[in-house]
């Protein structure tokens, strides 16, 4: 056999393995509900309820942070993330989870979230608006 | 209806248009004319066709630089009434950060690319030769698609390209654009996002941009050659170019993670984030490219892979622009960018030179010199060669993984890319898998010969050099914990020692005469000393500032999960953190840079002090949003880094320089104090809190109030205090004043010690004096809370990273120098000797 076939097999056969290790390692997006139903990790994209309190408070714990998120479903879950809370938190639009459900709080071991100002910028500030109005009276 | 609005400055943007629409027009011109000066004027050495086409890319040029002026133009004078001005500047930014709000947005990443391939352009204009009018078509086709991405006109309904020059009033929808004085509403831009002012960001970019400008040269030649059917004399005056491109892209990625590393919270140099893995797809293939492209110069061999690997290059600048800007990364990178609405026109920009590159390699498959005869074992060519297929490979792991979003939107899917932890060891370990083959090659290569090799000597140099390179990998693996990884991490540093050893003795070899060798030798060691110092670095990095103090905290929790990385330290109160004191001794603000001063102390055995030094990490105040950056303290064998996660004593909406230490001039304090505690205390008597203690020196008499006159009945008491906290003394005064029959007192803060302290009564019968102590609350005392990591050895790969430039360079001069050599070969296979421009002219 001439060395280029055998080296074009072994090619095609990293190929495929390359491919189904990455398979294998990939995790899935869910709800909060999917992640009551496993043990795994997987990924949770969803809203930070503003209504209610987030929690963090260096002083008793300087890695516990707790808030509330709408998974995209609707539903509602605390995630508890051991760390501290990410810059610019409040103003998320949208937040990807990543961790598994340990009793009803969702752990989170990843945050990745998206902000207004980097992601849409064509919003104009609330402040600007404020001023227009008073000079239009 | 037309509203005349106020205050805008509409020329300087309606002169940029021109150019942008000019560099278009220009450049696809010269695009056409290089064309007919390839087909129609073939053969003819006076082509009017290719003199239009120089001229239309002169145009081009110029058109760009015009571009460029205007848009300084209006960043430079704040005209928010631009989208482009107020979305990415602010009046209080730093001038030197108004060079880089040029490449803030992507309409600017496209024009720093504009910019520096219409300068190779020129380049290749004066330098080519006979290949200027097919490489040129090439270049200026890429110029043609490039603009395309800037354009920001409607044709047909549909926007093409987004340009720097819009509008804010035409890019948003609000009732405050339809006021002719809407202007005097903005009277700010959004600013930059803090991450970004930093001096990496003025000189990352560029140089990544015109990494990826370059690849368009080496493209150029292989389209060129196939379609001319100058197969074979391509690729020597592409080799050098493609070097060029590998050196530079490859500098740009690393300052990509120099700056990470210094600057950003990333935690380490490299995240395996999609843009970062975006960013190194054609530099693995480059890098294989010109492999293959030696390995065919020298022997003939591999034609099609130097080929297809020279121009799918190309091709992946194109998949990670598309990937980086089209917003598809959205949920799995951190590297956030906008999507601009040009999601197909991207589409298109990859689509159009794939095509490209298919249509021609399946169209002269035929045709192309590919040997029958198969190639030696024991040839460099074909170590070589096998080296390049794994590059591609490594680079095919990294497209598979990186590309999830897209295989979710191309067939439906679901999936997510692995999940944190999951995700750094499948990078990890597939891709060190890669390294342990490749450095081997770089390696074995490197001992065996082109052609032939005597088989013998070379199996017992090899084995020799392989035996020494797993000892010292052995002592190396053991003195810094590599041992205790994963195997494969063991393979790889091993691989990269071995590596590191022969070419080392190949550059010896170099030394003694065979000097033109040196450049590969050299960028091999940089190479491999780069995985050492990544390999160590990343592995045997150290989180030590390990807290288990927390809430909810049990030996359970701390084995699910990771050993909680924050730590909070109070002001002036020193921490043990590992095999340090850490003291938050304050903050200095420089707008809009608050800087923290940390104090580290190493006291060894004897209880002498090893180790003393301050970091200043810092947080940067922008807009209502904090951004940190680190501080490292480098050492030659360690890296020691320290970043502020969070803290108090900054505020969100604080105007810099309004706080100034502990001086603020509140009445109302009492409540970020704990309930005051009285003392009854005579001269010498100690009073112990918290923090520490105070001792009554004495009492004062007569001390002056400050303003208040006293007359002959008023009595002032000072009672003169030394307080010790935290290793720390201080003084402080309080004074208890009757005055006109009323009783004042004047308490004295000592803001580093978190105390108020009032003298409040005399009780002359007991010969005591009260004296009550406030002490800060916990909560309200300044606290920072912080990370610290160490990383070995990290200067083996800022080192390596140094080394392989040079070996690149080097590269460069000695296959420069062969082209010289080149001009016998292109009378031959010339098709009738096309263009004025000689070869010769190469001298």
């Amino acid at each position: 056999m001439k060395k280029s076939a055998i080296l074009g097999i072994v090619v095609i056969a990293v190929a495929i393995a390359v491919i189904i290790s990455t398979y294998s390692n990939t995790s899935t997006y869910g709800s909060f509900k999917d992640a009551r139903q496993t043990t795994s990790e997987l990924h949770v994209v969803g809203k930070l309820n503003k209504q209610k309190d987030l929690f963090y408070d260096p002083t008793k714990d300087a890695n516990y942070f707790s808030f509330y998120m709408k998974d995209n479903k609707g539903a509602e879950c605390k995630v508890i993330f051991t760390g501290t809370k990410p810059e610019d938190f409040e103003r998320s639009e949208q937040i990807v989870l990543t961790g598994k459900m340990i009793g009803n709080e969702f752990h989170a071991s990843h945050i990745l979230m998206k902000c207004p100002s980097k992601y849409t910028q064509d919003k104009l500030e609330t402040q600007e608006y404020k001023a227009n109005k008073q000079a239009s009276l | 209806m037309d509203i005349a609005f106020k205050g805008e400055h509409l020329l300087q943007g309606q002169i940029g248009q021109f150019f942008i629409i000019l560099s278009f027009g220009s450049a696809l011109l010269s695009f056409l004319s290089y064309y007919f000066s390839t087909t129609d004027d073939a053969g003819k050495a006076d082509s009017s066709w290719q003199n239009i086409g120089r001229w239309a890319f002169y145009a081009n040029v110029l058109s760009i630089i015009g571009i460029g002026v205007c848009l300084f133009n209006i960043i430079y004078n704040h005209y928010f009434e631009y989208h482009y001005v107020w979305a990415y500047t602010s009046r209080s930014l730093p001038t030197r950060y108004i060079i880089s709000a040029f490449w803030n947005g992507q309409e600017g990443g496209f024009l720093l690319w504009l910019f520096w391939e219409a300068l190779l352009g020129l380049f290749l204009i004066f330098k080519a030769g006979t290949w200027e009018r097919p490489v040129m078509t090439v270049v200026a086709l890429s110029q043609v698609v490039l603009a395309s991405m800037v354009l920001g006109v409607e044709i047909f309904g549909m926007k093409l390209g987004s340009s720097p020059f819009l509008l804010l009033r035409d890019s948003m929808e609000g009732p405050i654009f339809s006021r002719p004085d809407y202007l005097s509403f903005i009277k700010d831009g959004q600013g930059m996002v803090p991450s970004l002012q930093n001096y990496w960001m003025i000189i990352h970019p560029p140089t990544l941009f015109l990494g990826f400008a370059s690849i368009v040269v080496p493209f150029a030649y292989s389209v060129a050659g196939l379609w001319q059917k100058r197969y074979q004399e391509w690729i020597a005056p592409a080799i050098p170019y493609a070097l060029f491109g590998c050196m530079i892209l490859g500098t740009g990625v690393v300052m990509g993670s120099f700056w990470a590393y210094e600057s950003l919270n990333f935690g380490g140099f490299w995240a395996w984030d999609p843009v970062e893995n975006a960013s190194i797809f054609p530099w693995l293939t480059l890098v294989g490219a010109v492999h293959v492209l030696v390995v065919y110069k020298n022997t003939g061999h591999s034609y099609f892979t130097a080929t297809m690997l020279t121009m799918i290059s190309f091709v992946l600048v194109w998949y990670s622009s598309f990937l980086n800007r089209s917003g598809i990364l959205g949920e799995t990178s951190v590297h956030s960018f906008t999507d601009l609405g040009m999601f197909w026109q991207l589409v298109t920009g990859v689509v159009i030179f794939l095509a490209i590159m298919v249509y021609l390699l399946v169209k002269h498959f035929k045709t192309m010199p590919i040997t029958k005869k198969d190639e030696e074992t024991y040839s460099r060519e074909f170590w070589m060669f096998v080296g390049s297929v794994f590059l591609g490979l490594s680079c095919f792991h990294l497209i598979v993984v990186t590309s999830v979003p897209v295989w979710n939107a191309i067939f439906h899917l679901n999936i997510a890319p692995p999940a944190d932890a999951a995700r750094m060891k499948h990078y990890n370990v597939v891709q060190s898998s890669f390294v342990v083959l490749i450095t081997i090659l770089t390696a074995v290569a490197q001992f065996l010969k082109y052609k032939r090799t005597d088989v013998r000597r070379f199996a017992i140099t090899t084995g020799v050099y392989l035996f020494f390179a797993a000892v010292v990998t052995a002592l190396i693996a053991f003195a810094t914990g590599v041992n205790k990884m994963h195997f494969v991490y063991i393979l790889a540093m091993w691989g990269s020692v071995y590596s590191v050893t022969a070419n080392g003795k190949m550059l010896a070899d170099a030394f003694k005469g065979k000097i033109k060798l040196a450049g590969a030798a050299v960028a091999h060691i940089g190479f491999a000393l780069m995985l050492v110092g990544a390999l160590i670095a990343a592995g045997t990095s150290d989180v030590i500032s390990i807290n288990n103090t927390g809430e909810g905290f049990t030996a359970d929790f701390a084995k699910e999960n990771n050993p909680r990385e924050n730590i909070l330290v109070y002001r002036n109160q020193p921490l043990k953190m590992g095999d340090y004191m850490v003291t938050y001794l304050g903050d200095s603000i420089s707008a809009p840079e608050h800087f923290y001063k940390v104090n580290y102390k190493k006291v060894d055995a004897a209880g002498k002090v090893a180790e003393d030094f301050t970091l200043w990490p810092k947080v940067q105040v922008n807009k209502g949003s904090l951004a940190s950056s680190p501080d490292t303290k480098h050492y030659l064998f360690h890296d020691l880094y320290t970043h502020i996660t969070m803290t108090n004593s900054i505020s969100e909406s604080e105007e810099p320089g309004a706080e100034k230490d502990g001086t603020q001039a509140d009445e109302d304090d009492e409540k970020s104090y704990d309930a005051p505690i009285p003392h009854e205390v005579a001269i010498g008597d100690t009073i112990n809190f918290r923090e520490g203690f105070m001792v009554l020196k004495k009492l004062n008499k007569g001390v002056k109030v400050q303003n208040i006159p006293l007359k002959d009945n008023d009595i002032s008491v000072g009672a003169q205090l030394e307080i010790v906290s935290h290793g720390k003394t201080y003084t402080a005064e309080p004074i208890y004043l009757i005055k006109d029959g009323g009783v004042y007192d004047f308490s004295k803060k000592v803001a580093d010690a978190g105390l108020k302290l009032r003298f409040s009564k005399i009780i002359p019968e007991k010969n005591k004096v009260e004296i009550t102590v406030l002490q800060q609350k916990e909560s309200a005392k300044k606290y920072i809370v912080m990370r610290a990591i160490t990383f070995p050895y990290i200067n083996f790969f800022w080192g390596g990273s140094i080394i392989m430039v040079i070996g690149f360079i080097l590269s460069i001069f000695r296959r420069k120098n062969e082209m010289k050599v080149v001009p016998v070969a292109v009378k031959q296979g010339a098709t009738k000797g096309v263009g004025k421009r000689q070869p010769v002219s190469l001298k």
